[in-house]
């Protein structure tokens, strides 16, 4: 019996300090490495005493000035992106939530069935069009196809937070003079703020890691800062571990800091509609 | 203030008609409780006159307008709902002045409004707290508040008192009483408690099947209930439904009888043609004695329900059938005990049978 009481606790430390490991390791890998002098990266057996440096930093800004405005199409690209899919997503989420109709019920469904296929299987076609269009190598292409991929599951989300809000207040709002677009203003966007994080969320984190789309609508002017760090692999004077690590951390740090900040709210995203009240 | 007329109103869901063709008038000032059983259409009614449910046929004229295509906005009416609906996300002071905020009211104005309607519903002290922290009965004043603040013409509660408790209940009856006097103004009631229709009403709409059955007083539908359905739904305990035989008829008089009852003569209403009828008494009119010019029933106590000032006896007369009385609370009774109750044929009334096919022991 006390061997038993203790065993549990014990267990569960062990399987927390697994878990803990398991998703801290890359971060902490990739952040100690940042700072390790080069010689101390990949030494066998692992280096766990170093002289910290900022030695990477230092040529990351010199040599990579490519990088820091890759940061800055990123972060343009997933601003765009990030308002324009929580404007759709609540727009429609708000509709689907309202509308009762079996055709609305049917279009759910597609907008899931839409994120089962590959991305690369949308992404080709689109190739000659966006080229016919004009936009390739533009902002507003990933803008629009970032936003245009997490729509589906943004409206989904949105659907089910807004159906948690009692029909009853748009009614009491319609009565007391609101338009339709005053009541999703005043009364449903307020009371579904943290769904609308939770979709933000979502698309920041998907919008500011990117690759895929990323590598086949941009060129030059629209370039990503994941782009340039897959660009550091490939460096014709070889790669340089240190700096790559530190762009992977200048990279990180902002959409980490976003997402703890965030947590609470995601997770109050993510159960909508689990529990009543 | 506005009066209102429904001319030939209908509501229909998709081939299924809720609201089956309702004419009313409501005259400026008057307050009108709509009641019936759950699905019997007064709620739809309801939200019809606010404008969030489109008037499949027929007219709504508010204040003289027609108002079928008004949008809830401009119909110059007020809702106060069962779940009060206030917006959590406001405090109560915002809550009250949303309508006046949207309609861009100046400031000074609205704030004005808000505390005077505050002062009404005594809830100033509550402005700048959210809806979370109120009790269900401020939250109703609130929701009230909200709409007195508005100055409507027309206002509508749709069963506001029913998610408070008893006591809280009559408190808040009593309140809108009192705001209807002091405010004048149309007010349109739904609820399914008929205690609070016959309080509150100057006269009362009763609705089943989405059809009116009968509008009028309170207490001329308490004595003189057109049909058995609105005879059964107004008043408590509930009237009692003997079924009977009309052996004929004569000057309006009807020669009724049936197992342990009459031969007595009643006033025979709508029935023409002798056969099965029902035959309704209140449980208030029947006493517990035996006089020359009285009608006897017959049985036993079933099951005694004391009030305090007054019992309800559960009565099983000789025939099987079941009856309530109410008798004054310091008679002594006991269950089993063999009793003979009676009434006068001037307090009840004869319905034909096919207004209660449910009725069990009615013939069909």
């Amino acid at each position: 019996m006390r061997a038993e009481s203790l065993l549990v606790p014990i267990g569960k430390t062990l399987a927390v300090a697994a878990i803990l490991v398991w998703s801290l390791f890359p971060i902490v890998f990739i952040v100690a490495s940042s700072v390790k002098p080069g010689q101390d990266i990949f030494a066998v057996p692992p280096q766990w005493v170093f002289e910290p440096t900022l030695q990477h930093y230092a040529t990351l800004w010199a040599q990579w000035g490519v990088f820091f405005r890759g940061l800055w199409n990123s972060l343009l690209i997933t601003i765009g992106a990030t308002v324009l899919a929580v404007v759709a997503s609540t727009c429609a989420g708000y509709a689907f939530s309202r509308h009762a109709a079996r055709w609305l019920d049917l279009s759910v469904v597609a907008l899931i069935a839409v994120r089962l296929i590959p991305p690369i299987v949308v992404t080709l076609p689109l190739f000659p069009i966006v080229n016919r269009l004009g936009l390739a190598d533009t902002h507003l292409v990933l803008i629009v196809l970032y936003a245009t991929f997490f729509v589906s599951l943004g409206t989904v989300l949105m659907r089910t937070f807004i159906d948690q809000i009692p029909r009853d207040l748009d009614e009491a709002a319609a009565i007391d003079g609101a338009s339709r677009l005053t009541i999703l203003w005043r009364v449903i966007v307020p009371l579904a703020a943290p769904g609308i994080l939770a979709v933000a969320v979502f698309v920041i984190v998907f919008a500011w890691n990117e690759f895929l789309f990323a590598f086949i609508f941009t060129g030059t002017n629209a370039k990503t800062a994941p782009l340039v760090i897959s660009e550091m692999i490939g460096s014709i004077d070889g790669v340089d571990w240190g700096v790559l690590f530190a762009a992977s951390t200048v990279q990180l740090a902002p959409v980490l800091a976003f997402v703890i900040l965030m947590n609470r709210y995601l997770v109050a995203g993510l159960t909508a509609g689990a529990t009543k009240g | 203030m506005a009066d209102l007329r429904l001319t030939g109103v209908k509501k229909d869901y998709g081939g299924h008609s809720v609201i089956k063709g309702v004419d009313l008038e409501i005259r400026d000032g008057e307050f009108v409780v709509f009641v019936g059983p759950s699905g019997c259409g007064k709620s739809t009614l309801l939200r019809m006159i606010a404008g969030l449910e489109e008037i499949s046929d027929g007219t709504l004229d508010i204040g003289g307008k027609r108002a079928n295509d008004l949008s809830p906005r401009d119909r110059g009416i007020a809702m106060v709902f069962q779940s009060y609906a206030l917006y959590p996300h406001l405090t109560v002071a915002e809550n009250m002045g949303f309508g006046l905020s949207l309609r861009k009211t100046p400031r000074a104005e609205a704030t004005a409004r808000v505390a005077r309607a505050a002062e009404i519903l005594q809830i100033t002290h509550l402005l700048d707290r959210k809806p979370s922290q109120l009790s269900g009965g401020q939250r109703q004043r609130v929701a009230i508040g909200r709409a007195i603040v508005r100055e409507p013409s027309v206002f509508l509660f749709d069963e506001p008192l029913s998610n408070l408790d008893a006591a809280l209940r009559m408190d808040m009856r009593m309140e809108i009483a009192r705001l209807h006097r002091d405010l004048g103004a149309t007010m349109i009631y739904v609820t399914h408690d008929q205690v609070e229709a016959m309080t509150l009403a100057d006269r009362i709409v009763v609705l089943n099947g989405g059809i009116v059955q009968q509008v009028g007083r309170p207490i001329d539908l308490f004595r003189d209930p057109c049909n058995a359905f609105v005879a059964g739904f107004i008043g408590s305990p509930r009237m009692n439904f003997l079924p009977v035989t009309v052996d004929s008829l004569s000057g309006g008089m009807a020669q009724v009888s049936a197992a342990g009852v009459g031969p007595v003569a009643v006033a025979a209403g709508r029935i023409t043609m002798p056969g099965p009828a029902i035959l309704s008494i209140r449980p208030q009119a029947l006493k517990p004695d035996q006089a020359a010019d009285r009608s006897p029933l017959h049985g036993h106590v079933v099951l005694l329900e004391r009030m305090g000032t007054e019992t309800v006896v559960n009565l099983r007369l000789h025939s099987g059938q079941s009856v309530l009385a109410v008798v004054p609370g310091d008679l002594e009774l006991q269950p089993g005990q063999d009793i003979t109750f009676s009434f006068a044929p001037a307090d009840v009334r004869l319905f034909p049978a096919s207004d209660l096919p449910d009725q069990p022991g009615t013939p069909h």
